[in-house]
Parts: structure tokens; sequence; C-alpha cells
């Protein structure tokens, strides 16, 4: 099978390759190749490119929708940054029970964990414990003298025995304060009435001399107080009987 | 299309379209960002790592643990992962200005680490986790760390490093101790400070429901 | 159009843009050794990293295999699996493949093949170097780009002489048409060694902070798979479908817009690995717009790649270069459809962190790239060592095997995938839950693993008997059945 001439070009040295390859050195697979492949020059289908022009009309739609507004600092496809103005982060009071918990989760769980349980013999729990709702003779203003000033020494919660320390949060502002108590007294089954933040400001003015973390014992001094209603004016605190077989409020 | 420079230069802009957009501008805008102070405790957001948890990133780094564990929080309706608790919050780019390389992860053959130093805060539990992961949680498929551990014999006085309460194939026979290795030392670290529950303006917390 | 108007069409004389046999002969020698060393050295990669695969699936079910030493913890062997398949064999496949079809259409014979010869040393030795540096712990857990800072620079060298190489070829190619492959491989060389300087400089040598990071790593990381892999893969199959049963290409036309849609939209769509993630919402978009966008390019190139075989299907019962050929492009178009599928975000929700995207891979990058590998590396063989393969049945158990193997763990991984999300999804349902329903399928994967190294066997097995040239040498082509038309069938 002699091969075809190929057609002259300048670029290819025919003669000397014909004389370097010897037809017989050729080996049959490539002797029995198809011609090199080529182009055919059928049209795009029309129905091709109406699909196409759709999908382009959806992708323009998309991202005028879902790209927050081409913000570096959107980060939720959902936040329509451009519909209306206004800043990327959301405005407004934080939700007191969404500042407590994130105040609690920052600072707390280390000790008391996320499920309130605290760790046998080391960590009180908060899970229905007097200290926080209430009861015998725990007030709420001891719970934010706690908050306020810290614990050590030997305690007793729910009957079982601790002795650690927890260190003072005076750092923390009113708001921060008032949303932790607030949060931890709904949480978990717990079921006690919010604190203020101007209860806290109250408490923290008249803790002012205390520089020590609390006993039990000097916490046992003080007589128990209700906090006011959250919604409520401030009234008189209650009458400092101590009675130790009073029921609490609530537990 | 028959000429080199033409196509060269085609070639060359439509990748050029996409260096600029998802190289060159997240290098501009995230890769400048700085960390937001903290008022109340004069740190700041995200907070800075002990030395001990940066070497603890080259262990996790070494060993792969990327490929099953992935560290972000992202948003609903498109997951549920606030809803099941892995944090308070979507994960943004300031979140992981510390980190070295980024351990975004693409798997979660393993539950996901963004906030792994809340949950289990405990040192000894991380150790026993790492050290034999079936004795901890029994239906586990992680592979055992050992290697990272030195079983040796307790020469008087137990070392204070030693872990505590190991059970299993692998625990140690009486009179000896599994204490764990710089590197495991400093991965536990490490993963002690995955927490990222601090606030932040452009990742706010969703309402509670 | 009779057949015989239709033969005589594709007459070299009437084909002016075709090679005479002598002409062929002299730009197959001139390619034989630089392609034989990039094929050997793949497949003997290919071995390494299905073996290293095989090991790590099962160790997804029985955590305990193993567990004794560092160098064989999960966390390393996955990524070395990973990096070998990728840079040692699909890679090293890819570039032999590349060249041999770069000197074919630019119709001259190699031109300084010793860099290439240099430059598959150097890659070898890159990919050595990173597998064991990844072994040893040494592994930079960046997806897609493991290896160690001691081993990059030394692919990236290897990298250096391909690319000048493919620059001096086109430069100084036959002039005339430049067929569709060969924008193709142009393309896939010259994006190649932009994404990996790219992605090493900013993420290993001077690492960008924060989540950016997360952006140019997928961004590198689909763009391998995309602007590296597909080009080359579809150079071949554009090469290979119209070469083996003889027709044009259906539509120059289709082709333009194939290969300019992909260039335009493909390299946006890496940010569909991390929707959801600390990212701009509005660069997760870009992503989702673009894998939607995908659609074009690759029903184009379906189309094209269909209505060239119409008619000829039947091709598919006697040749093993058209038969995984065909595989493979009949699997990109369903893999890829798949990942714009995967890229809207209310699926993505239950695909994302699961074995679903795992199987989404390995469909990809075997389903589609290495069948297609496999099928160009069937045809060009003969070509470069002047001997046929010697057994058609040893290449049939290679194909069934292998065809067997993929589609059962890509089918496998899926339901396991989907389970596994709708269980992730549900805050109901304990952690637990998605493993318990993952594990039944991570099983089924892991016996189609042995399918897959059973298949590599047999073909390295042959490939070395063609490299010794073992046995008579076969009259005709190995081919699974008589070749339908009379008149000779190419392989």
């Amino acid at each position: 099978m002699t091969p075809p001439t190929p057609p002259p070009d300048e670029g290819f040295k025919e003669n000397e390759l014909a004389s370097d390859i010897d037809v017989s050195q050729v080996h049959g697979s490539i002797l029995r190749e198809r011609a090199e492949p080529c182009d055919g020059y059928e049209p795009v289908p029309l129905w091709l490119i109406t699909v196409f022009f759709a999908i382009i009309f959806w992708a323009g739609l998309y991202l005028a929708y879902f790209s927050g507004g081409f913000r570096a600092d959107v980060f939720n496809p959902d936040r329509v940054a451009w519909a209306g103005g206004g800043p990327a982060v959301a405005a407004g009071p934080v939700d007191p029970k969404v500042l407590g918990k994130r105040v609690f989760t920052q600072n707390c769980v280390v000790c008391h964990q996320t499920t309130g349980l605290g760790v046998a013999g080391q960590f009180p729990p908060l899970v229905g414990s007097e200290w926080v709702v209430g009861g015998d003779w725990h007030g709420d203003n001891h719970l934010v003298k706690i908050l306020l000033n810290g614990l050590q020494g030997p305690i007793q919660v729910k009957g079982a025995a601790y002795n650690n320390a927890m260190p003072p949060w005076a750092q923390l502002d009113d708001e921060k304060i008032s949303a932790v108590l607030t949060y931890i007294r709904s949480e978990w089954g717990n079921s006690a009435p919010a604190i203020s933040a101007d209860y806290v400001k109250k408490i923290r003015e008249a803790s002012a001399a205390q520089t020590e973390p609390w006993t039990q014992k000097a916490l046992q001094a003080i007589p128990g107080e209700k906090a006011p209603d959250a919604a409520a004016p401030a009234t008189a605190p209650a009458a400092p009987e101590a009675a130790p077989a009073a029921t609490p409020a609530a537990v | 299309m028959n000429k080199l420079p033409l196509l060269f230069l085609g070639v060359f802009i439509t990748f050029a379209s996409s260096w600029l957009g998802l190289v060159a501008y997240p290098y501009l805008t995230l890769g400048n960002m700085q960390p937001l102070p903290d008022e109340d405790t004069g740190g700041y957001f995200p907070p800075s790592q002990s030395g001990l948890a940066v070497a603890g990133q080259r262990v996790y780094a070494a060993n792969g643990c990327v490929y099953c564990h992935s560290q972000q929080v992202r948003l609903a309706p498109l997951s549920t992962d606030i809803a099941k608790g892995l944090g308070p919050r979507q994960t943004v780019a300031r979140d992981y200005l510390r980190a070295q390389p980024v351990f975004l992860g693409t798997m979660r053959t393993g539950p996901d680490l963004t906030n792994i130093g809340a949950r289990q805060p405990d040192q000894n539990w991380h150790h026993k986790h790492l050290y034999e992961p079936q004795t901890v949680t029994d239906w586990s498929i992680m592979p055992s760390f050992r290697y990272l551990y030195k079983m040796q014999k307790i020469q008087g006085q137990p070392s204070a490093d030693a872990i505590q309460g190991l059970a299993g194939p692998h625990a140690p026979a009486p009179g000896f101790e599994v204490v764990p290795s710089d590197d495991a030392k400093a991965l536990v670290a490490y993963l002690i400070s995955l927490k990222r529950n601090y606030p932040l303006p452009e990742s706010p917390e969703p309402p509670a429901n | 159009m009779n057949p015989q108007s239709l033969i005589s069409s594709f007459h070299p004389a009437n084909n002016p843009d075709t090679l005479a046999s002598h002409e062929r002969a002299e730009i197959d020698a001139s390619t034989r050794f630089p392609v034989l060393l990039f094929f050997a050295s793949a497949i003997f990669w290919l071995l390494i990293g299905s073996l290293l695969g095989l090991i790590s699936a099962w160790k997804m079910t029985h955590p305990g295999l193993f567990d004794q030493m560092a160098w064989l913890t999960f966390g390393r062997l996955r990524p070395a699996h990973l990096n070998t398949v990728i840079y040692g064999w699909a890679s090293a496949a890819g570039i032999g493949v590349g060249v041999w079809l770069m000197a074919r259409l630019c119709r001259v014979p190699l031109l300084h093949s010793k860099l290439l010869i240099s430059a598959a040393i150097f890659w070898n030795l890159g990919v050595l170097v990173g597998v064991m540096g990844i072994l040893a712990g040494d592994s930079r857990s960046i997806e897609w780009l493991e290896f160690p800072g001691y081993a990059t620079p030394i692919l990236f060298i290897a990298y250096a002489f391909i690319g000048i190489w493919a620059i001096i070829m086109f430069r100084f190619r036959r002039p005339g048409h430049v067929y569709v492959s060969q924008w193709y491989l142009f393309a896939a060389f010259l994006w190649f060694p932009w994404l990996y300087a790219t992605a090493n400089i900013l993420l290993v040598w001077q690492p960008i902070q924060g989540s950016a990071q997360g952006a140019v790593n997928w961004w590198f990381a689909h763009n391998v798979l995309g602007l590296w892999f597909t080009p080359i893969g579809l150079a071949s199959a554009y090469y290979m479908i119209p070469k083996v049963i003889g027709r044009p290409i259906h539509s120059y036309y289709l082709s333009i817009l194939g290969f300019w849609s992909l260039a335009l939209f493909y390299s946006w769509n890496g940010m569909h690995h991390l929707i959801g993630g600390p990212f701009p919402a509005w660069m997760v978009s870009a992503s989702v717009v673009a894998s939607i966008m995908m659609f074009i390019p690759v029903v184009t190139v379906a189309i094209n790649h269909h209505m060239t075989m119409r008619g000829h299907f039947g091709a598919l019962k006697w040749s093993p270069t058209l038969r995984f050929t065909v595989f493979g492009a009949m699997t990109y178009t369903v893999v890829s459809l798949q990942g714009s599928s995967m890229a809207i975000p209310s699926l993505n929700t239950l695909t994302h962190f699961t074995d679903y995207t795992i199987g989404h891979a390995h469909l990809g990058l075997y389903g589609f790239f290495s069948m297609m590998m496999f099928g160009a590396m069937y045809y060009i063989v003969p070509r470069l060592t002047g001997w046929e393969w010697p057994s058609a049945n040893a290449i049939r158990w290679h194909f069934w095997l292998v065809a067997v193997g993929i589609l059962l763990m890509v089918v496998s991984l899926s339901i396991g995938g989907i389970l596994q999300g709708l269980a992730q999804f549900d805050p109901q349902v304990s952690f637990r839950s998605s493993l318990d329903y993952a594990t039944p399928f991570r099983w089924i994967r892991g016996l189609s693993g042995f399918l897959l190294l059973g298949g590599h066997v047999v073909f390295a097995a042959l490939f070395t008997l063609m490299l010794l040239k073992v046995g008579r040498q076969k009259e005709g082509p190995a081919l699974f059945a008589a070749p339908v038309k009379p008149e000779a069938a190419p392989l």
C-alpha cells in the first residue's frame, strides 16, 4: 500500500522523511488508521441557544437576590442588603435570653457545663439549684452578689458538698449579669422570675465594700431578698426574717 | 481559532476573571481583617491562642483530622447546625484569623469541631478519647491515636500527666500508666481552644425560637 | 450518504490536514520514549494509589485496622491516596496522552524530547517525596495540596519543562487548521501552572489569613479537575471518537461554544464546595450560578460527541479504545450534571459533608478521566511499541472489573450519602444515626475497591507485556469482537 503524497508544505521536510523511515518499519497499527480527526460544520441547534439564554437570565436573577449586595461583610445569602437599605448587621436591642445564653456560653460553661449540671464533686449544678431559683435562706440578692464578688469555701448545693472557688464577674456590665441570671433561672426546667439590670446595679452599689469572694457563712448572715418584678418599679425589700423552713416561691 | 495569540488571550482572560474574583478579591478584603477588641476582658475576638494550641494545629494537620471533622457552623435554612447545638451563630471569616491552615473541612464522618472546646473542656476526656475512642463512644469509627501516647511503668508516684480512667483492650496494666507525648498535649490544647461562641457584629445570633 | 462516498471523503487526499502513514510513524517514533515513560510512571502510581485507597476505605468500616502505626493512620493514608492518584496516576497519564495528541495534531515530530524526559523524572521524584512526606506526618492538610513544602517545587520544575515544551510545540506546529483538541491541551498546559503557583504561594509559602484560605483552596482543587483534567479528557475524546469511527466531529461551532463556555464558567465553581461556609454571600452565590451555567458547555460537548457517534454505537462492541472513551464521555455528562445539581443550595443541604460528595468525586476522576485515559492508552501504546495488545480477553476483564467497580462504588456512596445527609439534617436524629446509615454502603464501597484494584493489576500486566514484547506478534489489533465493517478496523 503506497502512502498518498502529502500536500507540499514548506514546514515539513518531506524528502528527508522519505529516506529516514522505511515503509516496512511502519507498523500495521499505523497503516490501518483512519484519517486524522477533522471538523464538521453542523449549526448550533436553536433550542440549545434558547435554553442557554434562559439559564443566563436565571443566573442574573439569582445573583441579584442572593448576593447580599456584593458586600464583604454579609455572610448570609438570604440577607438582601440593597433592598430597603440599612446596615448589614442587625440593629435593635438584643433579646435578653439570647444575650444571657451567649454570656453563659462564653464564661460559665467551662465549669457549670452547657447542660447546667456542673461536674460532680467539683462544680455545682445550676439545674434545680436553690442558689439559683431561691429556697431556704437563698435570695436573689445573694445570687447577684456571687456573680459580682465570687464564692469560695465549703458550700452545700442540693444536699451535696462542694468546696471550690468561683471567680468574680464584676467586669461584666449590669445588662450582661442580669441577662445571664435571667437565662439560668429560666433554662433547663428552672422557673424563676427575671432579674433586671437596675437590680444588679443596686446590689453592685451595696456590695462596693466587698473585696473578697463570699463564703456561704457570710452570705447566710445577709437576709435574703426577692428581686422586684423586672417589669414593675422597684419596691421595698422583703422583711429580713430568714425562715429556714419557708418554702421557696418556685423550684 | 487558528491563531496562537488569540487563543492565548482568550484562555488568559477567562481564567483571570476567576482569579480576580475568587483569589485576589478575598485576599484584599478578607486577608486584611483584624480581630475585634473585647471591651469586657480586654482581649480580642477571636481570642489569641496559647503557644501550645498553635503547635497543636500542626499535629491536627499532620494527622489529617480535617478529613473526617469539619469546623464550620452554617445558618438555617441551609442547615440545622445551630439547632443541633454546633454553635450559637454562623462562623464567619474573622473566626478563622488565627487558624493556620484553616481547617474548614468537607466531611462529617465525625462531628463538627468548631465549638468542641466549649462542649468538652476537660483535658482528660480528650486524652481518653484520642487514646481509644471506642471506650468513650462505643459506636465511634474514629481510629485510635495511641501512637501519640506512651505506656510507661509507674515510678514511685503516678505522673501528673497520666490519663485517668482508661478502659478497653489497651488500658494500662496495674503498675503502668499512659502519658501523653508533647504532640498529644499540644493537640488537646488546640481542641480545647476551639470555641467560637463570642459575639461578632457580622454574624448576629439568630433569635431564640 | 453511501458508505463508499463517506469513506472516500475520509481519504487522506481529501483531508488536507491529515497525515500520511510514514509521517505518523515518524511522529510516533519521536514521542515513544517520553510518552511511554509517563505511562509507565502513571500505571505504577495507579497501583500504589489503588492500594492506598483500598486500605483507607476498609479503615472506615474497621477503625482498628493497622491502627498501631502513625504512618498508616487514616488521616495520612487518605491524603496519600488522593495525591497519588491525582498527581501520580491521573496527571502523568494525562501528560503522556496530551504529549502524543499534541505531536499528532501539530503534525510535527516531537521537539525537545529531553525536556519531557527530565520532566517525567522530576515529576516522579516530586510525587514520591510528597507521598512519603504525607505518610511521615508533614501533610499540610490542605485538600488536593497536601504535599509538604519540600515536594512541591520539584513538581513545579517538572511542570515548567512541560509548559515550555507545550508552547514550543504549538508555536512550531505545521500551519493549518488548529483542531479542537489542541485548544483544550494548550489551555490545560497553560492553566495548570498558574493554578499550582497561586495555590502554593497563597496557601503554603505566604499563607493568607482567615477563611480566604478556604476560597483559594477550593478554587484550586476544583480547577485542577475542571481546567487540567477535564480539558485533557475532552481533548482525548475529541480525538479518539472521530478517529476510531472515521467520521468528522459533528459541529465546529459547538466545539467553539463548548470550549469557551468551559473556560469562562468552570473556574468560578470552586466555592460550591463551601456553601453555607464563612464567606461573603456573593462568592458562594457566584459559584452556585457558575455551577448551573456549566450546563452549557457540558450539554454542548455531549451533543457534539453524541451526534458524531450516532449510527456508530455498534463500534462499542469491538473497539476497546472506543468503549473506554465513550464510557468516559457519557460519564462526563452525567457527573457534570450531577455536580451542577449538587450546587443548588436546597440539594446541597443533603449532600454536603456526606459520602455523596466522595461518590461524585470518584465518578468524575475515575468514571470520566481515568476511563478516558485507559481508552487513549489502549490506542496509543501499540503505535509506540509496534506490538499489539496480547489478549483481548484480558482487556475485557480490565473493562468489566473497573466499570462494575466504579458503578458499584458510586451508587453505594450516593445512596449512603443521601441517607447520611437526611440524618444529619434532622436535629432530632443523633449523629450516631448518620453513621449507622452510611456504614453498610461503606462496606459495599470497600468491596468495589477490590474490583478496581483487580482491573488495574490486569492493565498493568498487559502494559508490561507490551513493553517487553512478550509472546508472538499478533496479527491485527486486539478487539473484543470482529469489527462490523469488513474494511479493516482501527483499534
